[in-house]
Formats: structure tokens, C-alpha cells, sequence
């Protein structure tokens, strides 16, 4: 009696209790703070060896632990990182027929021509000159200086079928010299043998890395000593130099190691170079990096890193109201309600992204430049931009986005103009039918619009633009995909009248992928079939080019002709915004003397606000920080 | 009874290979792929991806697959594409959290649901029967996301607590005991709102055979006798009612499971649910088959568990 009594009435008595204790412990926790940072993560990394990752939840833990040869700073210009200094030179060799040719060569090119190693070969005779300065147009304007001596050198098979064939090969060498200081978190040195197993690693069918297409067109990687690296390139590919900001791995520890079994050895509790180093990491609740005291350059002031992973951006939102983590990357909605609240510090810039309407320039309506530029002029972009994304946007211009330093701010945007489109349409025998929908040889200027399940913003752009088209007498039907058969049925095989998509771009001049006529094949990223020989020509040229100059002349050129030709409605760039509780971290980072610190409240940078984490401190820890090394 | 065992363990082992060929195939057929770079990526070489399938046999026919994914789940050497790792080790490093969340939502569902449904029985008729069928029914036919998300919303935005996860983060606890019970918070607030649903049907079937057990003869003949009324009720009617309950204990648990998927989602809890959500969303094919597998086990356990306890309470029933 008594214990069923016990069962019915203690059990749930009992649990009330706990919960209430728990409840009333949970709300009046003690607020002390540890000297850690809390970082929500949206999905949990899926490996911390960044050779073999992909994904951005693994790419920002890996981040702290390990660097490249190369970094951004703060302001997106390449500095060196593991690297102190980087020279780029540039072999040309011409091929002659006779060794009379290629002296008169030289000699024509005197001044340039420091290095004259004639090598016989069977076909005709080779002349080499190096250059410190690599790309193809220093390498053209020597064949002009040859052509114009009235010497024809043989020409040489060109390595693959792009661009034009030139009787010449160029090709560029960086010689990396590295920092002597650093060393592993085990306490290895670093050295050149480090970046030379990470190349060949990367290069490694059996590693699957997803950077390999970045160093396909290394031919030859030497370590003359242990603190210089020498790349050579079989030609010249600017992206490449960035393509060194890959992180480097240790191989002291993988390199007698088979690939295989790194998954179990090494991707989970890494060893780098880094500001941090790993500490524990239990499955889908956190990953914790703990400070590398004896990085090389200098502690970090934070004691730890915690990654929180969250399963999506409501929870993180939940997160950070909790005080669990530090930082909320606000959606455009929810910005209105935290701009204005004294609580927090909010930090907004235009991203690297772009969203844009496609059009499939195989359909015959949308061949004629007319339409495309009366469809972009008749959607109301600013109106787009007020209610889907709150304001929180600026009008695209084209293929770049205005961080990025060879962006054209001087591009107009196309007006909202309806009239201007329907005069357009007229003007391209679309002549508004009885139903209202305009007409042309019998057929109706009617599509359909295109985008995935599941994101809003493109769901609400596709509604937006079939109403303004609507006005304009054009008719669109909008239909929603998962995303995957999107890609799958549609985009793949090319079988879409139109399309919402987006792009999110690093900070790459190099948009081959995306608009050469080359890659229209399924699967590729030209499924708009994009296809003018001027832009062909500027891509291929923009990527063999290494002078800032000259890329800014290209990018300029390619961002205006696409953008006049409308294959796409570009829509807009969205704002990224973050916030954090107020003060709760600041800033103090080395100054350029010995010695000196700068400290500064966390501000927002080309970089992002959170650049520089191993320099973020947390205002109640300043005791820790010896006085007279601070400088205001 | 052993021969019963037996018998229900082989017909189990022949239930889980049907289930897992179904379960793959339907996993299979859903759009998408496992990539872990989206698809859209001007990064990715066709060279990277060709490498890729053929590492996980992606480029292999989908009968060779399955056979490949069996293989290697009963060799131990099933990886998921996710992060490399041993599927099972995987799962196993989820099941502490997992069935501590399921076992103190079970015993919150049963004990509650069990008061519930004697008091309302004890009071037929009476306004305390009448509230309890409205809380029943409430926690029935609200969604169990959408309770949760007010409960959520108001503890963080009225009481700023921290929820999520197993324990609080970022904090230099005072002493064990609020750490202890910091932890404890973050086991009980998802187990009791996992246990909503439970708590509103045991009730709802204690209360219909317990009201059916007081009208039994025998009830008459105790209560004629003088027995005291929690006698009659406690020793005579609940006993005799008790079955539906234990048999619901089967049945709790794919709920249970199906019902941590969401919770454990929303409480970013560390749990079976929660994996296998990701699973699907990263289109993990290793991994979910072998979470299929494990689930799909701890179900037709479960029912063998409840079938020997109903004829354990309940002499009427023979195992044969």
C-alpha cells in the first residue's frame, strides 16, 4: 500500500522538486566568466585537417589552429603569414630555328635578357630569359620586341586549348622565404619539408583533398634549404599565389602515415602552427581550442576558444541570448530589433555574395539583349531590397562585390523603369496580346521561374519579380525545388527558362568557372550558357596576369561588358550583421614597434569584425596584461 | 518461454534486414547527394568529386552498395561519409545522452501519466476528471515543437536560462552541486517536454480500464467487505489496470525516438535524434543505415521487453 502510495505520489513529487531546484540554480548561476571565448557553429565540422575539408563550420575551427604561407589582412591585401617574403620571377623561353636566330635574339633583347643558357634541342634552338616581373604581358611585349627585329620564333604547342596559341612559354616561379621562429604545437620546428608534404598530400589521390585544382599547374616544388621554398608554375596563373594560403600540415607526424588512417590519427585533435591548439572535442556539443602560449607571435590574451555547435540559426539566436555564446550573426528580419538596443555591439558590411536571376540563353526570348535588358529594368530592385532583406542590402552591379579591390564602384545600376522596359519590348516586336501577355510570331513572352525549397529570400524574390513582370505584360510562373532536384532535373541539364540563384565568391578575380564559354557542360557552372569570345578572352587573360594594374584593367573591363549584357538580372549584395553583448571584448594587437601594443574595441574591417581572434580580450581579464606594454 | 525468445529474436533479425534494405533504398531515392562542398562550387574539379564517389562507392549501382554497406557494418568497418569515422563509434558516443534523456522521460511519462490517470478515474465525473481530459487532450494535440518552442522562448526571453546543450557554458561554477544540478536542468526541461505526449496517453488508457476495473464485480466485493477506498483503488483496481501501461512502454519507445528528433534538435542536445536528423540532411547513407539499424533493434527489443512484462504483471498471458 505504502509503496504504491510511494510510486503514485513521491515520483512526481520528487521530479517537481529537481526541476524547480534546477530551475531556480539554472536562473541565479553564478555570472563569472571564464577567460573563454564561446563561437556558435552552425553543423558540426566534419574533419579539422584543412587539406581534406570543405565545409565553412570546419574551415573556422581549423583557422585558429593552423596557418599559411600567406594570409589576408585586414583590409584583404595578401601579407605574408608563415612566409616573410615572396618573389615572383617569370622564365620565358623562345624557340629558333637557328643559333644565329636566337643570339640576335638576345642581343635585340639586351637589358632584359640577364641569362642566355642556349640549350640545343632537336627541333631548333631555345632561348630563356627570366624576368622578375611574371604574366603574360610581360612575356607578349618581348615577342613584340622580337617581331619588330624582324625575328619569327617557332611556336610552341600551346599547354591547353584557351585563349590563343603564342610562340612562347611562360613560366612563373615564387620563391617563398619562410619565418624561423615557428614551430609545431608538439614542439617540431617548421620547416620548408612541412609545405613540401603538404603540396605533394594535397596532390594525393588517396587524400581527396578539395584543394587539389588549386595546384594542378605546379610543375616542380623545390626546398633548397629549410627555410626557403621555390613553386614553379608550367604558366602563368595568378589565382595561384593565393592558393598558398592554405593551411600547412606537419609532416613530421602524417608523412610515414597512409592517408587512410589520418582520419583516425590526426583530423581529430590536429597539431598546427597556430594561435590555438586543440584541446577536446565531444561530438556535436563543442569543439575547445586552448591558448598555444609559445605561438610565434605572441600568447593570445584568451585562456580558451569554445566552437558551440548549434543545429541551426534559431538555436544560435537562443544561444547568445543565454550569454552561451558570444556573438549572433543577426538574420535582415531580427536586425531592426537589436540595432537600436544598448545592449549589445552590432557590426554590419556588405558580404561576398550575390543574388541574381539566370537566364538560359539557349531559349530564344531571352537571346535578344532588348528582353533581358526590359526584364532587369522592369523589376524594382530597391523595392526588392526594402522588403526582403529590411534594407539590409545594396543593388549588384555585376559579377564582383565592393569589397573586393578590383570592384568597379563607377557602374550604374539599371533604373527601375517600366516604361523604358515596355518602349524596350515594343521596340523588340513583343506587342501586348488580347490576354494582356505580349506577343511575338505567336508565341507568348511567358516563363518559368525557378528556385529552391527552403530559402526564402529566393522564394520571395521569384514572387516579387512575377508581380513587376506581370505589369510590364509579362508572364511568369514561379516553381519551388528541393534543392537538390533543382540541380538535379533543371540546372544540370540545362532545362530552365530562368533561375534565382546566388553566388557567394571569396575574394577571387578569377570567374572562369562561372562565365567562360568552356564551361557550359552539365554539372559546370556556366549553366546560363553564357557564351561572347570578348569575355572569353578577358578571363583567360586576367587569370595569367600578376600585376595589380593590369588586373584592375581586366576586372573593370569584364564587370562592365557582362554587366551591359545582362545574362543575369544581378540583384543585390546582402549585409552581413553581427552583434555582441557591449564590450564585451576588445582588441590589443602588436604595434609595428617591438614592444608596442594597440588596443581598440572590436571594429569591423574588410575582414570581417572577427579578424584576429588570437588579439581579443575580454575587458575583466585586463589585470592579467602587463600596464606598460599598453599604449592607446 | 526461452523457445518464445528465440523465436521472436529470429523473426527480429529477419524484420531488421527488411527494414534496413527498405530504409536504404528510400534514403537512396531522396534528391541529393552527399557532398560536403554543396554542389555549386566553383572550387570543386569533377577530378575532386570522381575521387570522392569512388571512396564511399558512390559510382557503384545501388544494389552493390547496400551489399557493400552491409559488409561493412558487420565487419565494424562502416565510415561515415560525414567525418570518416566508424559509424558505430559514432553512435555509441550518443547513446549515454540518448538514453539518459529517453529513460528519464520515460519514468517522468509514467509516473505523471499514471497519477493523472488514477486521480482521474478516482474522480469520474468530477471537475478533477474533467481538467485532467483537457490537459490531456491539450498535450495530445499540440504539436510537440510548437510547445516547445513557447516553453523555450519564455524561460530564455523571461529568465534569460540556458538551455541548450547538457550544460551550461563559459561559467566558473561555485561548487559541484550547482554544477550537478545545472546539468541536471539541461536533462530534465527536454525530457519532461519529451514526455508531454507520453504523460496525456498512458493517463488517457489507465483512465479507461481503470474506470472499467472499478466497475468490476470483485471492486464491489472489496468495497463491501470495508476495505478501505485506497485499498480498492490501489491494490485492487490499478493492479488489474496496469496492463495497458506496460504495454504502452513498447510503444513509447519508437515515439520517443521519433519525438527526440525534434527535441533534441531545438535543445541542440547531443543525442541519437539530433544525429540522425544531420545524417539526413547531409545525405550520410553509411550513417543513417546503420542508425536505422540500431533504432529499428532498440524497437523490436523494446516490444519483446513489454510483451515478457505484460505477462510477468499479468497471469493471463502465455508466451507461446
Amino acid at each position: 500500500m505504502r509503496s504504491i502510495r510511494l510510486f503514485l505520489y513521491g515520483i512526481p513529487a520528487a521530479l517537481i522538486l529537481l526541476v524547480v531546484a534546477a530551475f531556480v540554480n539554472a536562473s541565479f548561476l553564478s555570472v563569472a566568466k571564464k577567460n573563454e571565448m564561446s563561437i556558435g557553429t552552425i553543423g558540426e565540422p566534419s574533419t579539422l585537417n584543412p587539406i581534406q575539408q570543405a565545409d565553412s563550420a570546419s574551415g573556422q575551427v581549423a583557422g585558429l589552429m593552423f596557418n599559411g604561407l600567406l594570409k589576408y589582412n585586414q583590409d584583404l591585401e595578401v601579407v605574408g603569414d608563415l612566409a616573410t617574403t615572396w618573389d615572383l620571377s617569370q622564365e620565358t623561353t623562345f624557340q629558333f630555328a637557328t643559333e644565329e636566330e636566337a643570339t640576335t635574339a638576345c642581343a635585340a633583347l639586351d637589358g632584359i635578357c640577364w641569362e642566355v643558357p642556349l640549350k640545343t634541342s632537336h627541333e631548333g634552338k631555345l632561348l630563356f630569359i627570366q624576368l622578375q616581373e611574371p604574366g603574360l604581358k610581360t612575356s607578349d611585349e618581348l615577342e613584340k620586341i622580337l617581331l619588330k627585329k624582324g625575328l619569327h620564333p617557332l611556336s610552341f604547342p600551346p599547354l591547353e586549348k584557351e585563349g590563343k596559341e603564342r610562340p612562347f612559354k611562360a613560366e612563373p616561379t615564387i620563391r617563398f622565404t619562410l619565418r624561423k621562429d615557428v614551430h609545431w604545437h608538439d614542439g617540431a620546428p617548421f620547416t620548408s619539408a612541412d609545405v613540401a608534404f603538404t603540396y605533394h598530400a594535397i596532390m594525393d589521390a588517396r587524400v581527396a583533398s578539395p584543394s587539389s585544382s588549386d595546384f594542378e599547374l605546379v610543375s616542380a616544388l623545390e626546398t633548397p634549404n629549410p627555410y626557403s621554398v621555390v613553386v614553379r608554375y608550367k604558366k602563368p596563373f595568378s589565382p595561384a599565389l593565393l592558393s598558398w594560403m592554405q593551411s600547412i600540415l606537419p609532416a613530421h607526424l602524417l608523412e610515414k602515415v597512409e592517408p587512410a588512417k589520418w582520419a583516425q590519427i590526426y583530423n581529430r585533435h590536429p597539431i598546427g602552427t597556430g594561435p590555438f591548439k586543440f584541446g577536446n572535442w565531444k561530438t556535436n556539443e563543442y569543439i575547445r581550442l586552448v591558448k598555444n602560449p609559445d605561438y610565434f607571435r605572441g600568447s593570445p590574451w584568451l585562456d580558451s576558444v569554445v566552437f558551440r555547435v548549434l543545429p541551426d540559426p534559431l538555436t544560435l539566436q537562443l544561444a547568445f541570448q543565454t550569454k552561451q555564446v558570444d556573438f549572433w550573426a543577426v538574420e535582415p528580419w531580427a536586425v531592426k530589433g537589436v540595432e537600436n538596443d544598448k545592449r549589445f555591439d552590432l557590426f554590419s558590411s556588405a558580404g561576398n555574395t550575390y543574388n541574381y536571376i539566370g537566364w538560359n540563353l539557349e531559349r530564344v526570348m531571352f537571346q535578344d539583349l532588348r528582353v533581358r535588358k526590359a526584364l532587369a529594368e522592369a523589376v524594382n530592385i530597391p523595392q526588392m531590397i526594402k522588403y526582403i532583406l529590411y534594407g539590409r542590402g545594396i543593388q549588384s552591379t555585376g559579377i564582383f562585390t565592393p569589397k573586393m579591390w578590383f570592384f568597379d564602384p563607377k557602374i550604374q545600376p539599371l533604373p527601375y523603369d517600366p516604361k523604358a522596359a515596355e518602349a524596350l519590348l515594343d521596340q523588340a516586336g513583343w506587342k501586348v496580346g488580347t490576354d494582356g501577355i505580349r506577343m511575338k510570331d505567336g508565341k507568348r513572352l511567358s516563363f518559368t521561374l525557378l528556385a529552391n525549397n527552403g530559402n526564402e529570400v529566393r522564394r520571395d524574390i521569384a514572387t516579387l519579380v512575377q508581380d513587376d513582370l506581370k505589369k510590364i505584360g509579362v508572364e511568369v510562373k514561379v516553381e519551388i525545388y528541393e534543392w537538390s532536384v533543382l540541380l538535379k532535373r533543371f540546372v544540370n541539364k540545362g532545362e530552365f527558362d530562368a533561375i534565382v540563384l546566388g553566388w557567394g565568391l571569396g575574394n577571387d578575380f578569377d570567374q572562369y568557372a562561372i562565365w567562360h564559354s568552356s564551361k557550359t557542360h552539365p554539372e559546370e557552372l556556366n549553366f546560363v550558357h553564357y557564351k561572347d569570345p570578348e569575355v572569353d578572352h578577358l578571363l583567360t587573360d586576367i587569370r595569367q596576369e600578376y600585376s595589380r594594374p593590369e588586373i584592375l584593367r581586366l576586372a573593370t573591363k569584364l564587370q562592365q561588358t557582362i554587366y551591359a549584357d545582362q545574362p543575369y538580372i544581378f540583384l543585390f549584395v546582402p549585409e552581413g550583421t553581427s552583434v555582441m553583448w557591449k564590450n564585451s571584448y576588445r582588441i590589443r594587437r602588436p604595434g609595428s614597434k617591438p614592444g608596442e601594443w594597440i588596443d581598440s574595441p572590436v571594429t569591423m574591417t574588410k575582414a570581417g569584425w572577427n579578424y584576429d581572434i588570437e588579439w581579443f580580450y575580454r575587458p575583466e581579464y585586463i589585470p592579467k596584461i602587463p600596464a606598460t606594454q599598453i599604449i592607446k | 518461454m526461452i523457445s518464445f525468445i528465440i523465436r521472436r529474436l529470429a523473426l527480429s533479425v529477419v524484420m531488421l534486414f527488411i527494414i534496413s534494405i527498405i530504409s536504404f533504398f528510400i534514403i537512396t531515392l531522396t534528391p541529393g547527394s552527399p557532398y560536403p562542398w554543396g554542389e555549386l562550387n566553383p572550387k570543386i574539379s569533377a577530378e575532386v568529386k570522381a575521387n570522392f564517389r569512388k571512396k564511399f562507392h558512390l559510382d557503384r549501382p545501388l544494389h552493390e552498395q547496400y551489399a557493400l554497406i552491409v559488409r561493412d557494418l558487420f565487419t565494424g568497418n562502416l565510415r561515415s561519409i560525414k567525418d570518416d569515422r566508424p559509424v558505430m563509434s559514432r553512435i555509441l558516443e550518443r547513446l549515454p545522452a540518448t538514453v539518459a534523456l529517453n529513460i528519464t522521460s520515460i519514468v517522468i511519462s509514467l509516473s505523471f501519466g499514471t497519477l493523472l490517470g488514477v486521480t482521474a478515474a478516482r474522480f469520474h465525473g468530477h471537475w478533477q476528471d474533467a481538467l485532467g481530459s483537457i490537459i490531456a487532450f491539450l498535450f495530445i494535440a499540440l504539436p510537440g515543437f510548437w510547445i516547445t518552442y513557447v516553453v523555450v522562448i519564455a524561460l530564455v526571453k523571461g529568465f534569460g536560462v540556458p538551455i541548450l546543450g547538457t550544460h551550461s557554458y563559459g561559467i566558473e561554477f561555485p561548487n559541484t552541486l550547482a554544477s550537478g544540478l545545472d546539468t541536471l536542468w539541461h536533462l530534465l526541461l527536454p525530457a519532461t517536454i519529451l514526455a508531454l505526449g507520453g504523460i496525456a496517453s498512458q493517463s488517457r488508457y489507465l483512465r479507461a480500464t481503470m474506470i472499467e476495473s472499478l466497475r468490476e464485480d470483485y471492486i464491489r466485493t472489496a468495497r463491501s467487505k470495508g476495505l478501505s477506498e485506497e485499498v480498492v483503488l490501489y491494490k485492487h483496481a490499478l493492479r488489474n489496470s496496469i496492463r495497458p501501461i506496460i504495454a504502452g512502454i513498447g510503444m513509447l519507445l519508437p515515439a520517443l525516438i521519433g519525438g527526440a528528433v525534434v527535441i533534441e534538435t531545438i535543445f541542440a542536445y547531443p543525442g541519437m535524434g539530433r544525429l540522425g536528423y544531420e545524417a539526413v540532411l547531409e545525405r550520410d547513407y553509411p550513417m543513417l543505415v546503420a542508425l536505422n539499424f540500431v533504432v529499428a533493434a532498440l524497437v523490436l527489443l523494446g516490444n519483446l521487453i513489454s510483451d515478457l512484462l505484460a505477462a510477468a504483471v499479468d497471469p493471463r498471458v502465455r508466451l507461446e
